[in-house]
C-alpha cells in the first residue's frame, strides 16, 4: 500500500460493542439488517450460519464471536456483506456507522498490546477526531475461513 | 501479423480436434478400418493441420505436419500402412500436440524404412486425379467440413489479393497467399474436385514466380486472379448443392490458360516492386491482352437453387464455456423462482396465477433440459482416446488387446467428462497391465491370444454407467488377500471374514496394488484409491466384480450433471437437510407396530434390515442438535434413511422426512466444507437455505469403518450360522420353536373338518389324508381351551409322507446365531433349548414327535456295546468328515459326534466334501452326509467319491429328512452303506459305530 500523503481511502465503519471497526469501501457489497440465518452444525462459534442473498448464499459470521468477545444481547444487528473470490460473507456486526473518508498520513500500526485474536484480523488504526478506528483485514478473515490440509485440498493435489 | 489470444486459443482447440480425428482414424486403419476412409481422414487431419498452422504462424508445426503429410502420402496407392509406420504416426501427432503446446520437439522422419520418407506431397495427388468419383463415396459432412474450409481459404486469398492490389507485396502476405492457393489445391484435388484443383493449381503456378521475389506481380495477373476466385466461389456454391462442377470446365481452361500466359510475361523485379501494379495490359502480348477482356466479362454459369441451401453452414456455433456456466447458474436461479412460485400458488385461489405459474413450471422445466443438453457431450470424446491408450499399451507390453467401445454416443456433462477421464484411464491401464495375460498364458488357459478389454456406457435411473471389463485373468481372492495382509490393511482374522466383494473392495485401499512387479504402466500402489476418490468426489460411486480366470467388471455410475441434483429433503431439529439421491437406498419407518425394532448394540443403535445388521447414525447426536435427539429409540416412531457412501451401507436417524426436490448446489466455503459433513447447500423453495449432505463425509465423521468392521464380524458370523425357526405357542409358559427347515407349510384347519382313523385323528389335505399329531400331547402338555373354530397346524414331512403338528398358536418366525443348548433335562421330543436374551426358547424335534405319535421303534436301538466301541475309539481319534448344508444340523449332529469324542471335520456340501477329502489335509475315517445340498447333492457326491480308488471302502452314512423307500435306494446305490432319517442321535451314534466295526473288520 502506497503511504504518499494527502492520499484517501474511504471506509465503510461500523460497530462491534463500543469498538469502531473499518472496511475499506470498495470491498463491501452491500450492508443489510438482520437476515433469517441457517445454522451449520459442527461448525465453529464464530460461523453464524447460511443466509440467503438475493438467491446467493453467504456465510454470517460474528465478529463479536470472532474476536472472542462476548456476543452483544442487541435483538436487531447488521451484516456487512464481502465478496471474496466468488464466495460471499455476511459480516455480522452491532450497528452501522457512517462513511468515512480517513486520510493515509493518520494510518498507524495496530499496537502490540491488543489482544491477539482481534490483532490478527485486524491491519491498522486510523485515529479519527475523539475516536480510533480499527481497519478490519478481511483477507485474514477469508483466510480463516479457508483451512489450509483440509480434506478437500489433499485429495485434489493427489 | 499478430493474432489475438481468442484467436490462437481457437485454432489450438481446433488443431486438437483436427489431430484426434487424424489419431482416431490412424488407429482405425490399423485395426483393419477402411482404407481409403480413415486414409483420407488422416491426411486431411495432417493437411488441414498445416494449413492452419502456418497461417496461425505456428511455423514449426507447420513444418512437422508438412513432414508427416509427405511420408503419409507415400502410402497412399500402397493401400495399407505397415504396423511400424502407425506407430511412427502416433508419435508424430503425439508430437504435433507438444507443438501446439508451444513445447520444442526434435522428431526423427527417418524411419527404418527411408524410401518412404522420400516421396514429396504434390506426386501422389497427381494420381488422386486419375479417381473421380471419390467424391460421391465420400461423407456428406467430410464434403461439408471441405467447403467450409474452401470458403476460409478463399476470405484469405481475397483478402490477400486486396493487399496486394493496393500496392502491399510483403513476404508474409505472398506467403500467405501462395500457401492458401497451395491448401486449396490440396484439398480440392483429395475430394476428387479436380476441376477446382486445376485452377488452384494454376493459381499457384502462377504465384510461383512472384513468391521467389524474382518477379512482380503484374495487375492483369492479379485481375485473373481475382476472376479465378469468382470462378471459385461459384463453384463452390454449385457443390453446396451438390450439383456438378461440369458447366465451369470450358472457363476453368481459359482461365488456367490465361494464368499461364500472365505468369510468364511477368516482369523480373529489379529489387524494387512498387510501380509494377501500373503496369499497362497494353504491353503484353496480344495473345494475353484478348483473353483478358474475354475472361474478365465472361459470365460466371448461372447457379440454380443453391440459396436455399446456404444458411447450412449455420448448424452450429462456438460459444465459451463460460458463458454456458454462467447460464446454467442463472439458469439454477430460475428453478428456485420457479419453486418458490410454485410454492406460492399453492396458498391461492387465484386461477389466472395458478395458470400461469403452472406455464411457468412447464417452461422452466424444458429450458433446464435443453440447458443441460448445451453441457452435454458424447462420452466418444473421451473413449475413442483410449484406442490410442490400449493400442501403445499392447506394443509395449508384448500383449494382443483389441478394444471394443459400446455406447459412445451417451452423454454427459463437460465438466464431468472431464472429472472421468484420469480415473476411466487408470482402470484400462490397468485391466490391460494386470488383466490381460500375455498371449502364452492365453493359450494355455485355453482362451484367445487377443485378449478384449470393452467399454460400455449407457443410462440408467437418471445416472451414467461406465463398465470397464476385460476377459483376462481375473481377481484371484487369496492373492488379495495376501496382499491385503502384505500391505497391513487387514488383520488375518479379519480376513477369514471378509466376504466377496469386501475382498474386491481391498483393491480400492490406498497403497494397494496387486501387479507383482512395478511396471511403468501401472503397479505403483497409488491408483485404485484415487479412481475411488476422483469418482466419489463428482458423486458417483465404483464397483467391481469379477470372476478368478473370466476378467474383471468395472462398474462406474455417476450423475449426468452436478448443477442441479435431485434429494431428498430431511428435517433434523429445526434445520433442513437435503440427502442426494444417488447415495439414498431406501427408507424405513420404524414404530411401535414394526416387527423388527432398533436395538442397542455396544451402546450404539443398530437395525436389523431384512436379516442383515444396519449401523446406524443418530443424526441429531452427530450434528450436535439438542432437543429432539430420540431419548428412547425402542418406543418411538423413527425415520431412517438408508444411504450407501463407499460401500459402506449405514442408516440416519432423522426427525422428519419432508420431500423430493431438485435442487441446485451452491458450494460452500472451505471451512464448512472441512467439516466433512456437507458438500453444499442449496435454497429451498421456500428461499430458506438447506445444507446438503456429503454421506461419505458422515460415515467418515460418524466412524462407521470402525462399527463397520465390528459389525462386520457379528454379520459374517451370521452369513454362515444364522438358523430360522418358527416360533410357536404350546400349553406351557415357555414359547417352543422349530427350525424351519423342517417346516413344509402352514395351515390353518377347522375343527369341523377333522376325522378319525382308528384313534389317530387326520383331515384331508389336497386329497391325501393328514395325520395330527397333537404336540401338546406328546410333549405332556396340558391341551389348551381354544376360543376359535380354527386351530394352526405345522405341516412336515418325513419319509415322503405328510404329518399335520397341531400347535395352540404360531406366533413368529426368528433368525438366530445363538447355539441350541442341550436340554436341561433329557426329554424325547425336544432337541435342546435356545436363550435368547429376553426368554428361553424350547427347541423341539418333530421327526421325533410323528415317531412318538406313530409308536415307531427306533430304527436301530444303540446299545452300550456300540458306545463303548465308540469310546474306545478315543486313544486313536476317528475323523468324521461331516457334510451338511443346514447349520442347525450341522451343529446338532456335530454336538452328537462331539460328545462321543469323534474329531468332526465340517464340509457345507459335496463340492466342498470332495476338496477336502482330495486335500488330503486330514486321513477321513468315515463321512456322514445329507442329501439335499445345493452345488452337489449327497448322492452325487457319494458317486464321485466311490469312484475314487482311494475312497472305494470308505464308510458313508448318508441322513436325510428325505427318507422313504424310493431315496433310500438311490442312496445305497449311490453308495452310501448306512441311510438314516434325520436326527435321532442314538440311531446315528449306532449307526457310525456299526460302520467303524465293519470297516475295521474289512480292513
Amino acid at each position: 500500500m502506497s503511504t504518499s500523503p494527502n492520499q484517501f481511502q474511504q471506509l465503510t465503519t461500523f460497530y462491534v460493542g463500543a469498538e469502531l471497526f473499518g472496511i475499506e469501501v470498495t470491498k463491501v457489497q452491500e450492508v443489510t439488517g438482520s437476515t433469517f440465518v441457517t445454522p451449520v452444525p459442527l461448525s465453529p462459534m464464530f460461523v453464524c450460519g447460511l443466509v440467503n442473498l438475493r438467491g446467493q448464499i453467504a456465510t454470517a459470521i460474528s465478529l463479536a464471536e470472532l474476536f472472542m468477545q462476548k456476543p452483544s444481547e442487541q435483538n436487531e444487528q447488521m451484516s456487512v456483506v464481502c465478496r471474496h473470490e466468488g464466495s460471499l460473507i455476511s459480516l455480522v456486526v452491532d450497528n452501522i456507522g457512517e462513511v468515512v473518508e480517513v486520510n493515509l498520513e493518520g494510518f498507524e500500526k495496530t499496537p502490540e498490546t491488543i489482544p491477539t485474536n482481534i490483532r490478527r484480523f485486524i491491519s491498522g488504526i486510523y485515529k479519527m477526531n475523539g475516536v480510533l478506528l480499527s481497519v478490519l483485514d478481511t483477507e485474514s478473515i477469508f483466510k480463516e475461513l479457508s483451512p489450509v490440509g483440509d480434506g478437500a485440498t489433499v485429495k485434489s493435489n493427489l | 501479423m499478430s493474432f489475438s489470444a481468442q484467436e490462437i486459443e481457437e485454432f489450438k482447440v481446433e488443431a486438437t480436434e483436427l489431430l484426434d480425428v487424424a489419431e482416431k482414424s490412424l488407429l482405425e486403419l490399423d485395426k483393419d478400418g477402411d482404407f481409403k476412409d480413415c486414409f483420407d481422414s488422416v491426411f486431411r487431419g495432417f493437411h488441414n493441420l498445416k494449413g492452419a498452422a502456418g497461417m496461425m504462424e505456428f511455423t514449426a508445426l507447420q513444418a512437422h505436419t508438412h513432414e508427416l503429410e509427405s511420408i503419409w502420402m507415400s502410402f497412399k496407392d500402397k493401400q495399407s500402412i505397415p504396423k511400424n509406420y502407425v506407430t511412427f504416426f502416433c508419435r508424430g501427432i503425439d508430437a504435433s500436440r507438444l507443438l501446439l503446446a508451444g513445447e520444442m520437439v526434435t522428431f526423427d522422419y527417418h524411419i527404418e524404412d527411408a524410401e518412404a520418407a522420400t516421396s514429396e506431397v504434390y506426386k501422389p495427388i497427381e494420381l488422386l486425379k486419375e479417381k473421380s468419383s471419390l467424391a460421391d463415396e465420400l461423407p456428406e459432412s467430410a464434403i461439408d467440413e471441405f467447403l467450409v474450409e474452401c470458403d476460409e481459404i478463399l476470405d484469405i486469398v481475397s483478402s490477400k489479393l486486396q493487399l496486394m492490389e493496393k500496392g502491399v507485396f510483403d513476404k508474409s502476405v505472398l506467403d500467405d497467399l501462395y500457401r492458401n492457393v497451395h491448401s486449396l489445391k490440396g484439398s480440392a484435388y483429395l475430394f476428387s474436385f479436380n476441376n477446382l484443383g486445376d485452377i488452384a493449381h494454376a493459381m499457384e503456378s502462377s504465384l510461383e514466380k512472384v513468391r521467389n521475389g524474382t518477379h512482380s506481380p503484374s495487375s492483369q495477373l492479379l485481375n485473373f486472379l481475382f476472376k479465378s476466385l469468382e470462378v471459385v466461389e461459384a463453384m463452390l456454391k454449385r457443390m453446396k448443392a451438390r450439383e456438378s462442377d461440369e458447366a465451369f470446365i470450358p472457363v476453368i481452361q481459359v482461365i488456367v490458360k490465361a494464368l499461364h500466359k500472365a505468369s510468364e510475361f511477368l516482369i523480373e523485379t529489379e529489387a524494387k516492386t512498387s510501380v509494377q501494379i501500373d503496369e499497362p495490359s497494353s504491353s503484353l502480348p496480344p495473345e494475353a491482352r484478348v483473353n483478358e477482356d474475354a475472361i474478365l466479362t465472361m459470365p460466371a454459369p448461372q447457379v440454380h437453387g443453391s440459396k436455399e441451401k446456404e444458411p447450412e453452414g449455420l448448424g452450429s456455433i462456438r460459444v465459451p464455456v463460460s458463458l454456458l456456466d454462467s447460464l446454467m447458474t442463472l439458469m439454477g436461479e430460475m428453478v428456485l423462482v420457479r419453486n418458490q412460485v410454485l410454492q406460492y400458488s399453492n396458498k391461492t385461489d387465484d386461477l389466472e396465477f395458478l395458470s400461469m405459474s403452472k406455464r411457468l413450471n412447464v417452461v422452466t422445466s424444458e429450458i433446464q433440459g435443453e440447458m443441460m443438453k448445451t453441457r452435454m457431450q458424447p462420452i466418444g470424446n473421451v473413449l475413442e482416446k483410449f484406442n490410442r491408450v490400449v493400442r501403445d499399451l499392447s506394443h509395449d507390453l508384448k500383449k494382443n488387446i483389441h478394444l471394443v467401445i459400446h455406447g459412445s454416443d451417451t452423454e454427459l456433462d463437460k465438466s464431468l467428462l472431464e472429472a472421468i477421464k484420469d480415473p476411466l484411464t487408470h482402470i484400462v491401464r490397468n485391466s490391460c497391465d494386470h488383466g490381460i495375460e500375455t498371449p502364452e498364458i492365453r493359450r494355455q488357459s485355453g482362451k484367445p491370444e487377443a485378449g478384449s478389454v470393452t467399454i460400455k456406457s449407457y443410462h440408467e435411473g437418471g445416472q451414467v454407467v461406465i463398465e470397464v471389463s476385460d476377459d483376462g485373468k481375473g481377481l484371484h481372492k487369496e492373492q488379495l488377500l495376501k496382499k491385503g495382509l502384505e500391505k497391513g490393511l487387514i488383520t488375518s482374522a479379519q480376513a477369514e471374514l471378509l466376504s466377496d466383494k469386501e475382498i474386491f473392495d481391498l483393491i480400492f485401499a490406498p497403497g494397494f496394488s496387486t501387479a507383482a512387479q512395478v511396471t511403468n504402466v501401472s503397479g505403483r500402489g497409488v491408483g485404485m484409491d484415487v479412481v475411488r476418490t476422483n469418482i466419489e468426489k463428482i458423486g458417483g460411486s465404483v464397483e467391481l466384480s469379477g470372476r478368478a480366470g473370466f476378467g474383471t467388471t468395472i462398474k462406474i455410475k455417476i450423475p449426468l450433471t452436478l448443477a442441479i441434483v435431485p434429494a431428498l429433503i430431511v428435517k433434523c431439529g429445526t434445520g433442513t437437510f437435503a440427502i442426494p439421491q444417488v447415495k439414498l437406498e431406501e427408507l424405513v419407518r420404524v414404530d411401535q407396530h414394526s416387527s423388527s425394532k432398533i436395538e442397542i448394540l455396544h451402546g450404539a443403535p443398530v437395525y436389523r434390515l431384512r436379516g442383515n445388521i444396519l449401523p446406524l447414525v443418530d443424526l441429531n447426536k452427530l450434528l450436535g442438535i439438542s432437543g429432539s435427539s430420540y431419548t428412547n429409540y425402542v418406543d418411538a416412531s423413527i425415520n431412517i434413511a438408508v444411504l450407501n457412501a463407499e460401500n459402506i451401507t449405514f442408516g440416519i436417524l432423522v426427525d422428519e422426512i419432508q420431500d423430493t426436490a431438485d435442487i441446485v448446489v451452491k458450494p460452500l466455503n472451505k471451512l464448512l466444507r472441512s467439516l466433512q459433513v456437507y458438500s453444499g447447500a442449496t435454497i429451498l423453495g421456500d428461499g430458506s437455505i438447506s445444507l446438503i449432505f456429503d454421506v461419505t463425509g458422515i460415515s467418515k465423521v460418524a466412524q462407521l469403518s470402525q462399527v463397520r468392521s465390528r459389525v462386520k464380524e457379528e454379520e459374517s458370523n451370521k452369513m454362515s450360522e444364522i438358523q430360522e425357526f418358527l416360533v410357536f405357542k404350546l400349553g406351557s409358559a415357555t414359547n417352543h420353536a422349530l427350525a424351519l427347515n423342517y417346516v413344509q407349510r402352514l395351515e390353518e384347519f377347522k375343527f369341523s373338518d377333522v376325522e378319525t382313523s382308528g384313534d389317530q385323528r387326520v383331515i384331508r389335505y389336497r386329497d391325501k389324508i393328514l395325520p395330527l399329531i397333537s404336540a401338546n400331547v406328546q410333549l405332556g402338555y396340558p391341551d389348551s381351551e381354544k376360543a376359535s373354530d380354527t386351530f394352526p397346524v405345522v405341516v412336515i414331512e418325513k419319509s415322503g409322507h405328510f404329518y399335520g403338528v397341531v400347535v395352540d398358536e404360531i406366533l413368529d418366525t426368528m433368525s438366530t446365531t445363538l447355539e441350541v443348548k442341550d436340554p436341561i433335562k433329557n426329554h424325547r421330543g425336544i432337541f435342546g433349548n435356545i436363550n435368547m436374551p429376553d426368554r428361553l426358547v424350547v427347541v423341539v424335534d418333530p421327526f421325533e414327535l410323528i415317531s412318538m405319535a406313530l409308536n415307531e421303534q427306533a430304527e436301530l436301538v444303540a446299545k452300550p456295546r456300540d458306545i463303548e466301541i465308540g469310546s474306545r475309539a478315543d486313544h486313536k481319534v476317528v475323523r468324521i468328515l461331516l457334510v451338511e448344508d443346514t447349520v442347525f444340523f450341522r451343529k446338532a449332529i456335530k454336538s452328537v459326534l462331539d460328545k462321543r469324542g469323534y474329531e468332526v471335520i465340517l464340509a457345507q456340501d459335496g463340492i466342498e466334501a470332495i476338496e477336502i477329502l482330495n486335500k488330503k489335509e486330514f486321513k477321513i475315517d468315515l463321512i456322514v452326509s445329507d442329501i439335499e445340498m445345493p452345488r452337489m447333492n449327497g448322492f452325487q457326491m457319494a458317486a464321485a467319491i466311490r469312484k475314487n480308488p482311494t475312497y472305494t471302502n470308505i464308510p458313508m452314512l448318508a441322513i436325510s429328512s428325505k427318507a422313504d423307500k424310493q431315496y433310500r435306494q438311490e442312496g445305497m446305490k449311490a453308495g452310501f452303506d448306512i441311510y438314516l432319517e434325520k436326527l435321532k442321535p442314538e440311531v446315528l451314534l449306532a449307526a457310525v459305530a456299526e460302520l467303524q466295526r465293519n470297516n475295521k473288520v474289512a480292513a
